[in-house]
């Protein structure tokens, strides 16, 4: 053990975190205002002025049990971190009931692991506010290094988009309806005619459409499916131009400024 | 000549897109001496630390970069259209923190010590190109291995992992927290 600097956390000791709903899509559920289990732990240290290496483990330990049972309609997901910090508490509880056959003193402490990751996580956090100090006062420093690109006029700045690029953002939005709970009440007819005079009258005068903002008004998946083709058709006459900033952002399509004088020809 | 230098810096310093390091201007103005590159650079950061400017030279990230001065944020943000600059997260910010602390760090390294999965915040933080990998650990699993990158050092305006809050700095801050509870 002589490589253990005495702050430093001993990683083979604790236990893989249990992956998290975060993992999974990137939706972050948040208890209250805790960071996670350490913060809440922290918290409820301070707030009965503990000193953290003298912890009474079976006072906090129900204190964080009944903090988590006052928490009915937490994500379950994000609830296993917590739990399993619980368990540790319980687990080190145990350990201090149990009789030994050598004195207290010449044993380790069964808290000092849960001790050792507070003192670190407690510096973690104090390094943090100190951090967001200097990143408050960093941002209003502007640096070209950070600069996002400058809201344009100019076309010239985007990358005209492909055929595949257009089919997977209608399918981006597909999937963003069917995630609605929306129903069609009565279907309709939609003529592929109508639909190329309608995006001719949204597209005239210059104007630019939003793409998935204009496909989240169609009403059934036909029409949204028409709609589409019609815009395809458009790309491939080169009569309107798509482009898109970035991957997975929305399409904005414009005539071509040829197309918008001799207009729409059938 | 010291103008002169002075003056070529600025142009170097001017056209760089990231931080320009003395390393490089030394290596660009070859055989100018050290001390007289110090001066000219400190002479640099003077001039415009003067009122009336708009910009100013900074040293950050381990380099010299031009920016905008702090009071002219609010038309910055109008030119760019940004109504509010997006600041970290706090789960973001935490986990840079231990990054910087701890690296080279794995994920499971820096979710242990937050004792929260952070395999959703790190990947947010790469996107930010806040943190790097640099490999993999020669363990179960061959995890990769990230650091903070230059653009850390820059975000925070620090010039090395030196800069860095110290021991004694935290320790100030954890004094204040608990005597302000008291």
């Amino acid at each position: 053990m002589p490589e253990n600097a005495p702050d430093a956390i001993p990683f083979e000791d604790i236990p893989a975190v249990p992956v998290s709903a975060e993992a999974r899509d990137g939706y972050q559920v948040r208890l209250e205002i805790f960071e996670g289990p350490l913060d809440l732990l922290l918290f409820l240290i301070r707030k009965k002025k503990i000193d953290i290496q003298d912890i009474p483990i079976a006072a906090i330990t129900r204190d964080y049990l009944d903090y988590l049972n006052g928490k009915v309609q937490i994500n379950l997901d994000r609830e296993a971190e917590f739990l399993f910090i619980a368990a540790l508490l319980i687990y080190i509880k145990s350990q201090m009931l149990l009789p030994r056959e050598t004195d207290l003193a010449e044993q380790e402490d069964p808290r000092q692991v849960l001790v050792n990751r507070l003192l670190e996580y407690q510096k973690i956090k104090a390094a943090c506010s100190l951090l967001r100090e200097r990143e408050e006062d960093q941002i209003l420093q502007w640096k070209r290094t950070f600069l996002p690109p400058l809201p344009g006029e100019s076309e010239l700045d985007f990358a005209e988009v492909s055929l595949f690029d257009l089919a997977e953002s209608f399918f981006l939005m597909m999937k963003r309806r069917s995630a609605e709970d929306t129903r069609v009440i009565r279907g309709r007819d939609v003529s592929y005619e109508e639909k190329m005079k309608e995006l001719f009258g949204l597209l005239r005068d210059g104007q630019v459409l939003d793409f998935l903002a204009y496909f989240a008004t169609q009403e059934s998946l036909e029409e949204a499916l028409v709609s589409f083709f019609c815009l395809l058709e458009l790309v491939k006459s080169r009569q309107a131009v798509a482009v898109q900033d970035e991957l997975f952002q929305t399409i904005r399509v414009w005539l071509r400024k040829d197309a918008r004088r001799t207009g729409h020809h059938e | 000549m010291s103008s002169d230098l002075k003056n070529i810096i600025e142009a170097l310093v001017f056209i760089s897109q990231e931080p320009l390091t003395l390393d490089r201007i030394k290596a660009v103005l070859e055989g100018a001496p050290d001390e007289e590159v110090q001066a000219a650079v400190d002479e640099l950061l003077q001039d415009y630390a003067a009122a009336g400017r708009g910009i100013q030279v900074v040293h950050t990230g381990g380099g010299y970069i031009l920016s905008t001065r702090p009071e002219h944020d609010r038309w910055v943000r109008r030119l760019l259209q940004i109504e509010r600059k997006n600041k970290l997260s706090s789960a973001a910010l935490e986990t840079l923190s231990g990054i910087a602390y701890h690296q080279p760090v794995t994920q499971a390294e820096i979710s242990a010590i937050r004792g929260v999965d952070s395999t959703y915040t790190l990947k947010t933080l790469l996107e930010k190109k806040l943190i790097k990998i640099i490999g993999r650990k020669k363990a179960p699993g061959n995890p990769l291995i990230y650091r903070t990158s230059e653009r850390f050092l820059q975000y925070f305006g620090l010039n090395s992992l030196d800069e860095l809050p110290s021991e004694e700095e935290i320790g100030k801050i954890l004094q204040e927290e608990k005597s302000s509870e008291g």
